[in-house]
């Protein structure tokens, strides 16, 4: 059960957690922790949004527009109103299914590098936002903002949400013929159409997952930033790349390692919070994320075993009288 | 008449007094200003970036302004919309279709320069305002309209010395690393703070990285507030942005501390509600200054039209709230009308609602 990544994963958590111990304690104060865990929670679903898509060998850049997009839709359609959140959460979710269906289709039919369609949707998607706000941001509900900043039993409410999607995300995707199919497909493409597996339905699926999982990460953000800007979603387009690979599931597609994304976004937000701790500059603070995406890609493609064995045969050559 | 009219306009310009609401709305009626003189121009406004609320409330600032004035026959707007490029392209678009004046805010800096130039060497009244693009008055435009930033970060530092005469923490917060308005505001405020070397900054200095982002102010201020047992005193130069973060010290167990800030209304909102819980949370806001258009707009239309050039072209910081002594104005809240509009602005506040309710 334990894969490589979500060993990696664990092992980085509690490294970082003994060393925010050691090094920065303020941030695992009961404050920081609270600020903390919602934001990990909104970025964890979000990032298993884009594993379905990195699952299927894709790549979705749309992220950070439809993000946006919902939240302002959350915020802006209710525009103070409880009563009106209901509505407006209905009416984001169908935008995610719409944009979903577009990445879908351009990418699944029409066969279409994900960056470029991807990257097309998001502009797409970014026009929508400020042709519906002018760019003027809003105040969230006081419902919503009792649901992201809220705590039920001590915890921040959004956590609930990220463990039982995860749970959820998890359960289909290993434990359903559904689930094995859709993975089957983003291992072997070949295969998969030689087993008579609709493949173009289930890569559509993906973005379509993807954009509705981003907008349930929408539901909780707009819910935990009071006054959210229409460009929320920028915030998700990094971090979410860099949990996918933190967390294992190689960019070329195939199996995913859904808990290990989970607990990547949960690393990266203690992340933010134990580099802010220590007091660094922002310019630090900026390099040491970079640094994270790169230590992940760098863990799961780098050949270490033949790197080591590669030195190691080549320093006796050297060594050898000539 | 005039002369009374244009003594009017420049108190309220220094005072940043509502007096001129009066004068706005009977300013068709009456003699024109002092700064509109009898040649017949076409105005230009172009904008880096029009995108928010309070771009929004300036740029109808401006136009309200432009509209005192019979003789600006038309006014045409444009909207980088953040992009360098169209920025650029809308001043030549303008100066090609032979406008007289133009009124520019160069976000974009010193890359808007080189258009400013042929704008000026066209023959348009090039007046750039707020943001500077480097360049010499005379030379690449014919004015530059500023305001000094360090001003607001002195006001700042006069009302932390009267609420907090021992001494204490100071905890700045302000946009993007290295923003000139954060550094000019920090200037003013170690200028009035250290002598007597009684206040101590804490954080990042110059200030704390917040992009004006919301989502990244809530985490800098809760590691913050984990990181330093005692917060005397925050200052922002954004503080309507700052309103969900504050949310913090609830979280950690502590009292929100005394403020000294800009204005907004979402900001005198939540004073006024959670005042009561926090005795600590004094506020003190200087004026957003929407109306710092209004005197670019002022300066373009006195030269292009041969009116009287304002007197200054800098453009002030104002007071605007504070809560301890109610003077010049006590704290503001409308709460029937958005979080996102901005009383210390000369536009009214029901017509900037309509705005940003659009």
């Amino acid at each position: 059960l334990l894969s490589r990544g979500l060993t990696t994963v664990l092992v980085a958590c509690v490294g970082l957690f003994v060393a925010s111990l050691l090094f920065a304690s303020s941030s695992l104060s009961k404050g920081v922790l609270l600020t903390m865990l919602p934001f990990a929670a909104a970025l964890a679903i979000a990032s298993l949004g884009q594993t379905l898509v990195v699952m299927q060998g894709g790549i979705d850049l749309s992220i950070a527009g439809g993000l946006s997009l919902y939240v302002v839709i959350l915020t802006h359609y209710p525009n103070g109103e409880n009563s009106r959140l209901l509505p407006a959460v209905g009416i984001a979710f169908l935008a995610a299914v719409g944009a979903g269906l577009l990445n879908g289709f351009l990418i699944g039919r029409m066969r279409l590098n994900p960056i470029v369609a991807t990257l097309g949707t998001n502009a797409l998607l970014y026009g929508a936002v400020f042709w519906y706000t002018g760019g003027i941001p809003r105040t969230t509900t006081a419902r919503l903002a009792s649901l992201g900043g809220g705590t039920w039993l001590g915890i921040p409410a959004p956590v609930y949400f990220a463990v039982v999607t995860t749970i959820a995300v998890t359960v289909v995707v290993k434990l359903t013929s559904v689930g094995r199919r859709f993975e089957g497909v983003g291992a072997n493409e070949t295969a998969a159409r030689t087993a008579g597996i609709r493949v173009k339905r289930h890569r559509t699926s993906a973005y379509v997952w993807a954009q509705i999982l981003y907008c349930l990460a929408a539901v909780m953000h707009a819910g935990i930033v009071n006054q959210p800007t229409s460009h929320e979603g920028d915030n998700y387009l990094l971090p979410s790349v860099a949990a996918v690979v933190l967390g294992g599931t190689s960019l070329l597609g195939g199996r995913g390692n859904l808990v290990a994304t989970a607990l990547a976004a949960l690393f990266l937000s203690q992340l933010d919070q134990f580099v802010l701790a220590l007091g660094v500059s922002y310019a630090a603070r900026q390099l040491v994320q970079a640094a994270a995406l790169a230590v992940g890609v760098a863990i799961y493609t780098v050949n270490w075993r033949g790197l080591v064995q590669r030195l190691r045969s080549r320093r006796p050559a050297s060594m050898a009288p000539t | 008449m005039t002369k009374r009219r244009g003594g009017a306009l420049a108190f309220a310009l220094l005072c940043g007094v509502v007096l001129v609401t009066a004068a706005t709305s009977s300013a068709k009626t009456t003699a024109r200003p002092s700064w509109c003189g009898p040649k017949k121009i076409s105005l230009g406004l172009t904008d880096g970036f029009g995108g928010n609320s309070w771009r929004l409330v300036t740029t109808a600032s401006a136009r309200a302004e432009a509209a005192k004035c019979p003789s600006v026959t038309s006014l045409t707007y444009a909207d980088g919309q953040g992009n360098t490029q169209k920025a650029i392209s809308d001043i030549q678009g303008m100066v090609a279709k032979g406008i007289n004046a133009l009124v520019v805010f160069p976000d974009a800096g010193k890359a808007i320069l080189p258009a400013l130039r042929s704008a000026y060497k066209a023959g348009v009244v090039t007046v750039p305002y707020r943001v500077t693009p480097g360049g010499k008055a005379g030379v690449d435009y014919n004015v530059f309209v500023d305001t000094p930033f360090a001003q607001a970060g002195e006001n700042w530092g006069r009302w932390i010395k009267k609420v907090l005469p021992n001494g204490g923490n100071v905890l700045m917060l302000s946009g993007p690393k290295g923003n000139s308005q954060g550094v000019d505001e920090n200037k003013g405020l170690h200028k009035i703070l250290d002598p007597g070397g009684k206040y101590k900054f804490i954080g990042e200095q110059p200030f704390e990285v917040t992009n004006w982002d919301p989502a990244l102010s809530q985490k800098v201020l809760s590691a913050d507030i984990a990181k330093y047992p005692k917060i005397d005193v925050i200052v922002s130069d954004f503080g309507p942005s700052l309103v969900g973060a504050l949310g913090e010290f609830k979280k950690s167990g502590r009292k929100i501390p005394a403020m000294a800030t800009s204005d907004g209304n979402v900001l005198g909102c939540y004073w006024k509600k959670n005042v009561a819980a926090n005795p600590t949370f004094k506020l003190f806001t200087v004026s957003t200054q929407n109306d710092h258009a209004r005197l670019a707009i002022d300066y373009a239309v006195a030269v292009a039209t041969g009116g009287k050039k304002p007197a200054s072209p800098h453009f002030p910081s104002l007071v605007f709230e504070d809560s301890t002594t109610g003077k010049p104005n006590p704290v503001e809240c409308r709460p029937t009308l958005p979080g996102d509009i901005y009383l210390s602005a000369q536009l009214p506040a029901a017509a900037q609602a309509k705005l940003v309710k659009k």
